[in-house]
């Protein structure tokens, strides 16, 4: 009996070393959710009987297939596993009829198809194929305005562009993969700086990519292992974050191109003629009591939040970051200066100190975006000091002091860049918690001014008519969770990257 | 014995800032007398004559010219390897500070019970006699008392946590009003409208007091603050403190309800997850903290509002004064995202205390796994999950803030919005500063709790 287990353990050892096995059957599973969802839409709960939906019930099939392609490769490559421990290259090749699902919306399986079709994956391979699925996702998203009666003024550079800077991902990661497997990047110089540069519209993965490529030339073909590096490919390993990544660079990269693909008009301006619409193909999320497109505001929305949670998490991580830094590394007067000015700070409950800041100074983007800063300052300063104590007394600190240098130079060059592992984590779910508090308050009416399309806002307005149209309310709740769950997942990603115990 | 049990308390007391103040004043009738003694004999210091005389001593018998070679060559040798220079005056420097070590090493050696002269040692070694010590229990009996309550490691710890408490409430006065006042905001535009004159603005203002100045102002709201009395809201003219004595009540119930929602579901939750980690189970829990974690209450309550209330009418939308269906839906929306806190603390730390040693020797010793369970690693794992709740709890007083408004329950946080529109600084300073107070005052109990759960600050707080 013990044999057997032990066997049973080694298997499984076996199949959870294949991350295409995992991809797989995430794929099946949520695409098969999210096909039942679709398909449920079109059964009549007041008469008991199905009708056809034009716009559910052909993408509740188009999921049902992914799913079952999905569940198909799934079967062979756990069969292939555990007959000759590696998925047969059939398989592999199938794997790529998963990618076009990307365009229904379809990451789960578009991932999957990317992730099972090449058998060694350098972290260059994700970095690529994630360029390519987030402009993807960004042109589907886009062209979703296809079905309005007019489309905005650069609709068609803005799709152009997005489709060239895709053509151009898929060639680099054919050169890149190559190099990573040859170890040759000297010549790839000048295609990580086109790389860089299309970065600019907010994707974030082509950054990531120009950069691990410009450090792998610097270190001569990959041949030493690059601290940042190796931690960007453990958080690659942790499927929940990079998919959190890529919905949050997903949303980046719209704000950035919605300035072309989306018309600011008809998420603001009044239009009598469509008041109170629910969802179609033109208003996806129906439209408000002004008649505005629900889903043009949620696009602009997104911008809103991001800046506001990008803001308010930098400001606070660098004032409060120093300021730790300086309480944790000089013990003595000014550590207790320092932190009896942040306990008062920590000892009113943070949403209301926003609000008697608001209260002060009357309600608007930049005084929330100060006040949930000051409110943050404490906790990074806490988090930075305890971590500067601890690293102050390290023996690389004890030589640096030995050596002669000063003490200034000693907190800047090592024991700073040395303490910022928990800074980053803290930060990253911070995020997510600046984008709760400034939809909450701005559904209080203390956030962003009312005329601005922001997600408490455009919630603020669903709850008046959460009895007749509640969907008004229902989608861009959906979003706010979407978003705060993807930096969650990424911060939960992000810490056990950093983690030294799980190196 | 007895004696010197207080001597050494006063010792201890005196020389922390923070005691010394509050000692002197108990014992005034004490230490008034003591100190003009002490500045009559202040003309002989034994201290310091002994240890002028160690130090001519060492210039005689030659220690001082063998100590100035020896600190000599280490400094030159040292700049020597770093290819620097040393002045004359530099390697005196470090010589004499090396010869004032020495001579205060020989003196402790010599006399051990030898102190430096100050008021504080001549005041412990005139205590060392008893009938002074007679006089000094019948003329500073507080005093002595508070010797007493100190000499014992937690009163001592209590009283430093409060005397800071106490800092942090007059800083936290201070920041809202100094905020407050600096709005440009004007509370008597926004009360008596746009068609109000000058001369009638000025009256308000004059009325209120808000035209005096910052520092008389800030006065008045300290003394507001400490007397309980913070006056009376610009609008309306309400009592702050009866108002807020009202709406307290509905806040912390609502708070407390959450909190032990949120305890009874996250705490079994969590173990579970660490006892059996990477499960099917372990994923849903952490994947539904990780939702909890990321929904915003009002959007929450919202949706509760719509399917309990308006779809299937089983619980009322608003508040109701009195009836505890009320309190539900609310405590469910504010106990969630604290309950996913809860949760994930719960299993990190069981986790981490499943790992240590002395969980293997436990079950070396043959327990039963719930044994080793239940009797060793949950107490240990819960020492985290006081300190979350405890921080928790302050966020949650502050969050109740858009439950309130959601429900329309008539809480301190749903009186603050109504509030701060205008902004009535009153109303806003109090309800702020006393919401800060009582979370200060929770944390300083869990604190406390704390000193008494882990042996670890146990032995830190007898150390010191």
């Amino acid at each position: 009996m013990n044999n057997k287990t032990f066997l049973k353990r080694t298997e499984a050892r076996k199949l959870k070393n294949f991350s295409e096995l995992g991809a797989l059957n995430i794929s099946w599973a949520a695409s098969l959710v999210i096909a039942l969802v679709l398909l449920y839409n079109n059964f009549d709960k007041s008469v008991m009987g199905f009708y056809i939906d034009k716009m559910s019930f052909p993408l509740g099939l188009a999921y049902l297939a992914a799913a079952a392609l999905s569940l198909a490769l799934a079967l062979a490559s756990r069969a292939g596993i555990k007959a000759k421990d590696g998925i047969a290259p059939w398989v592999r090749a199938a794997a790529v009829l998963l990618v076009p699902f990307v365009l229904i919306g379809n990451v789960f399986s578009a991932i999957a198809g990317f992730m099972t079709a090449k058998k060694t994956k350098p972290i260059e391979y994700h970095l690529a194929y994630f360029s390519i699925l987030n402009n993807m996702m960004v042109f589907v998203i886009g062209s979703l305005n296809l079905f309005k009666p007019e489309l905005p003024e650069n609709f068609w550079l803005g799709q152009g562009l997005l489709a060239l800077s895709m053509a151009f991902y898929a060639v680099a990661l054919v050169l890149v993969s190559r190099a990573a497997d040859t170890g040759r990047y000297a010549r790839l110089a000048p295609l990580a700086a086109i790389l860089a540069l299309t970065a600019a519209v907010g994707n974030v993965f082509a950054l990531l990519l120009a950069l691990v490529v410009f450090a792998r030339i610097r270190n001569e073909g990959g041949r030493n292992s690059i601290e940042w590096v190796e931690t960007l490919r453990r958080v690659f390993r942790n499927y929940m974050a990079i998919l959190g990544l890529l919905v949050i660079v997903v949303l980046l990269t719209l704000s950035v191109v919605s300035a072309l693909t989306f018309d600011y008009r008809t998420a603001t301006s009044n239009d009598y003629s469509t008041l109170m619409r629910a969802p179609s193909m033109e208003f996806p999320f129906g439209t408000d009591d002004l008649g505005r497109c629900i889903f043009t505001r949620i696009v602009f929305g997104a911008r809103i939040s991001l800046i506001i949670g990008m803001i308010s998490t930098a400001a606070p991580f660098v004032v409060g970051g120093l300021l730790g830094a300086a309480a944790g590394f000089y013990e003595n007067r000014l550590d207790n200066v320092i932190m009896r000015v942040m306990d008062v700070f920590f000892a009113v409950p943070g949403t209301l100190l926003t609000i008697a800041i608001i209260a002060a100074f009357g309600a608007n983007m930049l005084n929330l975006i100060i006040a949930l800063s000051i409110s943050n300052v404490p906790v990074y300063a806490r988090t930075m000091r305890a971590q500067v104590m601890v690293t102050s007394n390290s023996e690389f600190v004890e030589a640096a002091r030995g050596y002669g240098r000063r003490p200034f130079e000693i907190l800047l060059k090592h024991v700073v860049p040395n303490s910022m592992a928990p800074m980053i984590v803290r930060a990253s779910v911070s995020i997510g918690i600046a984008v709760l508090s400034t939809s909450s308050l701005s559904y209080l009416g203390l956030g962003v001014e009312p005329k601005i399309p922001e997600w408490g806002n455009i919630l603020k307005i669903g709850s008046k008519y959460l009895e007749t149209n509640p969907y008004l309310a229902i989608y861009p709740g959906i979003f706010i969770i979407v978003l705060v769950l993807a930096f969650n997942f990424l911060g939960d990603g992000m810490r056990d990257a950093l983690d030294p115990k799980l190196k | 014995m007895f004696v010197n049990f207080i001597r050494t308390s006063f010792q201890k007391t005196f020389s922390k800032t923070s005691s010394r103040t509050l000692l002197l004043l108990l014992g005034a009738l004490f230490f008034l007398p003591a100190y003009f003694y002490y500045l009559t004999k202040r003309g002989d210091d034994p201290y310091g004559a002994r240890l002028r005389e160690i130090r001519l001593g060492m210039e005689k018998d030659g220690t001082k010219t063998a100590l100035l070679d020896e600190v000599g060559g280490h400094v030159r040798r040292k700049a020597e390897f770093f290819g620097g220079h040393v002045g004359r005056d530099e390697i005196d420097a470090v010589a004499e500070a090396r010869l004032k070590d020495e001579a205060l090493r020989r003196l402790r050696q010599e006399a051990p019970d030898l102190l430096p002269f100050s008021f504080q040692s001549a005041v412990a070694s005139f205590m060392s006699k008893p009938p002074v010590m007679a006089l000094f229990v019948v003329f500073a009996f507080p005093a002595f008392i508070f010797l007493v309550l100190m000499a014992n490691a937690y009163v001592k710890y209590t009283y430093e946590r409060l005397i800071m408490t106490v800092f942090v409430v007059l800083g936290v006065t201070f920041l809202v009003f100094t905020i407050l006042y600096i709005s440009p905001m004007d509370a008597s535009y926004n009360i008596l409208g746009d068609l109000a004159t000058q001369d009638q603005r000025n009256e308000f203002n004059a009325a209120y007091g808000l035209d005096k100045p910052y520092l008389e102002q800030l006065f008045r709201a300290f003394k507001g603050i400490v007397t309980l009395n913070p006056g009376k809201s610009l609008l309306g003219g309400e009592d702050v403190i009866v108002s807020l004595a009202n709406k307290f009540p509905v806040t912390l119930q609502l708070t407390f309800y959450s909190l032990l929602l949120a305890v009874i579901i996250a705490v079994p939750s969590g173990i579970l997850s660490a006892l059996k980690p990477y499960s099917a189970a372990d994923y849903t829990v952490m994947l539904l903290a990780l939702i909890g974690l990321s929904i915003p209450a009002f959007w929450f309550g919202l949706i509760l509002i719509l399917n309990l209330s308006i779809d299937h009418k089983i619980l009322p939308a608003i508040f109701m004064p009195g009836s505890w269906q009320s309190y539900i839906m609310p405590a469910v929306v504010m106990g969630t995202g604290l309950a996913a806190s809860v949760a994930r603390m719960t299993r990190s730390s069981m986790l981490e205390v499943i790992r240590q040693d002395f969980i293997m020797t436990a079950k070396a010793k043959g327990l039963s796994s719930a044994a080793v369970t239940v009797r060793h690693a949950l107490g240990n794992a819960m020492i985290p999950v006081v300190t979350v709740v405890g921080i928790q709890f302050g966020a949650m007083m502050g969050g109740a803030t858009v439950v309130e408004k959601v429900f329309n329950m008539p809480g301190i946080g749903n009186w603050l919005i109504d509030k701060q529109f205008i902004p009535d600084t009153p109303a806003v300073l109090a309800g702020v500063v006393y919401i800060a107070i009582v979370v200060s005052l929770v944390n300083l109990f869990v604190d406390i709790l704390y000193a008494f759960l882990d042996p670890r600050i146990k032995m830190k707080i007898k150390g010191n």
